[in-house]
């Protein structure tokens, strides 16, 4: 397999207040392509930083970042930001769903950005929402449907241009069991199915034994790389 | 156009704050387009209103009556044609909203010393046959319908009959125009059939129209009459039409200066009132348009985003508001009241339609560029972790 994700010697840091606080330092990652990568730590442990550092929201200080073959270190921000519509999907913890449009019309705001016909883009959804499970639930706003749904929502958005890579920040932090286990079911078979490299942040180790690598983060560091069977 | 129905999605989100937003606009540009067709309007009437005749009128007091037997003596000052004496009915058609405004005159004179006022000789004739025969402006006859022949009945409001009544009888024996067809909504009475039926006021006049050989000596002829009546207890006060209402209008003040104030102020106040709505709209949508971002939109595009959405709310409620004066402006303005005053329908005028957008972009402008360089400049990082 290839890599897909590869960071070396990557620095990165903030400034709070008057002090500069390094969160990774000199980090060195690789993410084959096909992998469901599991990314674990305490609060402050840099999971968050490094997750928005592979989706090319951020910049490293130092190091190089290449992801699906991009050096996202050299790119500037429009570039970076065609880059995002073209290889990453994003999953975030409260969904972040425009709360103004139905379903539909949330999974099609990536589409925007491509030169898709309106009827090519409306082909495209249904079958996004149908893949979540959503098909009945198209018109309906982001405060018609339940947490689970949201985010299932969310994943049809993530997956609608059909990205190399889909990065998840705490999926199922904000969702009962019930629905978490949905969620975590629908990614294993993107991963599984459709061969979709996932990387997810979580805290909670029941959604972590979905991965089928994880890699343990303390302090900025990778304390811990496992590969595991899913489960 | 696929980015619409983001723009819209934006406007909706709070839209009780859209909609005051939006009314605030269109009040504003109803405004502007009203009092800048008030104003065009006004001008108009200066610039159509002749300085071929002059009009003599009291000194005391506008509109107070004045000797019959003035007339004898304008008629005999150098250069003066011709003399038409008027008194005034004002009254009633059928309903009490139905204001009318009858001028009893010599309508001979009359048209030979406004030449604007456009009646078939024939029809002159019959009036000088027919005592209660009155000549009416095309534009008030096809208000009510009238036609030749036809009775019509006023009631004053000014005036009294010898037999204590208030109603008149007259009838239609002919029909003017003007230059300016809309503003032909007056009544032309013989003098006669009113002075002798009229209880007071009786042989005299409220003003006299006065033909003149020359317009350019206009001033001297006018100086000329007034001196003529310099000691006597009915001054009078003599221009020509247009001079005359220019006076008229300066005594009410600089009316452009005034309906350009009052638009300016308005739209000062809007463009806070706008900048401060589009503002609190962005900020609350920080998180929002950091998604955005993430998806894949630039900073460029989402800051467009934002001005297009000021530049939607902005061009709607203007093009409301202009179009709303545009319906509204003719409307009022051609109703019998001003009419009865002489005041056609005015007009917003094609100047506000170009100007009202261009003040619609600027409005837009300086009230979505401020929060949509915010946009653009929003860090999504520091957005989606709610710094």
């Amino acid at each position: 397999m290839a890599a897909v994700v590869s960071l070396q010697n990557v620095v990165k840091s903030y400034t709070r207040g008057r002090q500069r606080v390094e969160v990774l330092h000199s980090l060195n990652l690789e993410v084959q392509s096909g992998e469901f990568l599991g990314l674990m730590g305490p609060s402050g442990s840099g999971k968050t930083t490094l997750l928005n550092l592979i989706g090319g929201l951020d910049k490293p200080d130092e190091g190089q970042i290449t992801v699906a073959g991009e050096r996202l270190d050299k790119l500037s921000g429009s570039q970076m930001a065609a880059w995002r519509a073209r290889h990453v999907g994003f999953v975030f913890q409260f969904y972040n769903l425009l709360p103004v449009l139905s379903a539909e019309r949330n999974v099609e705001v990536p589409l925007l950005l491509t030169k898709l016909t309106r009827a090519q883009r409306k082909t495209n959804v249904a079958a996004a929402l149908a893949l979540v499970g959503l098909s009945d639930r198209a018109s309906h706003k982001p405060t018609e449907l339940s947490g689970g749904q949201q985010q299932r929502v969310a994943i049809a958005r993530a997956l609608i241009a059909d990205p190399t890579l889909l990065v998840c920040d705490e999926p199922t932090g904000d969702l009962d069991r019930e629905s978490a286990e949905e969620i975590l079911q629908l990614l294993t078979i993107l991963n599984q199915k459709q061969g979709k490299t996932i990387i997810m942040v979580t805290h909670d180790p029941r959604a972590a034994a979905y991965a089928t690598r994880l890699l343990h983060m303390d302090k900025g560091t990778l304390a811990r790389d496992e590969s595991r069977t899913a489960a | 156009m696929k980015y619409l129905p983001l723009v819209w999605a934006a406007l909706r989100r709070k839209p009780a704050r859209t909609l005051l937003t939006c009314f605030s606009i269109v009040t504003a540009f109803f405004l502007f387009g009203t009092l800048q067709g008030i104003n065009v309007g006004i001008a108009n009437i200066t610039k159509i209103t002749s300085v071929s005749h002059l009009v003599v009128m009291s000194r005391v007091q506008m509109g107070a009556a004045m000797p019959l037997a003035h007339a004898a003596e304008i008629q005999a000052v150098p250069g003066v044609t011709a003399v038409a004496s008027v008194n005034v009915l004002i009254g009633t058609y059928q309903r009490p909203n139905n204001p009318i405004l009858v001028i009893g005159t010599e309508i001979d004179a009359m048209a030979k010393i406004n030449a604007d006022i456009l009646v078939a000789p024939q029809q002159l004739a019959a009036m000088a046959r027919n005592r209660s025969g009155v000549i009416v402006g095309v534009t008030i006859a096809k208000e009510y319908g009238w036609k030749i022949g036809d009775r019509i009945p006023v009631h004053s409001l000014n005036t009294t009959k010898t037999d204590g009544s208030a109603d008149w009888v007259f009838d239609i024996v002919g029909t003017y125009t003007l230059q300016q067809p809309d503003w032909a909504t007056r009544i032309f009475a013989n003098y006669d059939y009113i002075n002798e039926a009229i209880t007071t006021g009786k042989n005299q006049s409220m003003e006299f129209y006065v033909g003149i050989n020359d317009p350019a000596k206009s001033a001297a002829i006018a100086q000329a009459i007034d001196d003529r009546f310099a000691n006597s207890p009915d001054q009078t006060t003599t221009a020509n039409e247009k001079d005359f209402l220019e006076s008229t209008l300066r005594q009410i003040g600089d009316i452009n200066f005034l309906v350009n104030g009052v638009v300016a102020a308005v739209l000062f106040t809007l463009l806070f009132l706008t900048s401060n709505t589009i503002a609190q709209s962005v900020r609350e949508r920080t998180s929002e348009l950091a998604v955005l971002k993430t998806l894949g939109f630039t900073d460029a595009g989402v800051q467009w985003l934002v001005l297009v959405e000021a530049l939607v709310l902005s061009f709607i409620s203007a093009a409301l508001g202009v179009a709303l004066a545009s319906g509204v402006l003719p409307w009022v303005t051609s109703g019998p009241l001003l009419a009865a005053q002489g005041i056609g329908a005015m007009h917003v005028p094609a100047m506000v339609y170009v100007a009202g957008s261009a003040v619609a972009v600027l409005l837009a402008l300086v009230s979505g560029v401020p929060p949509a360089v915010r946009a653009r400049r929003l860090n999504i990082v520091a957005a989606l972790s709610g710094r």
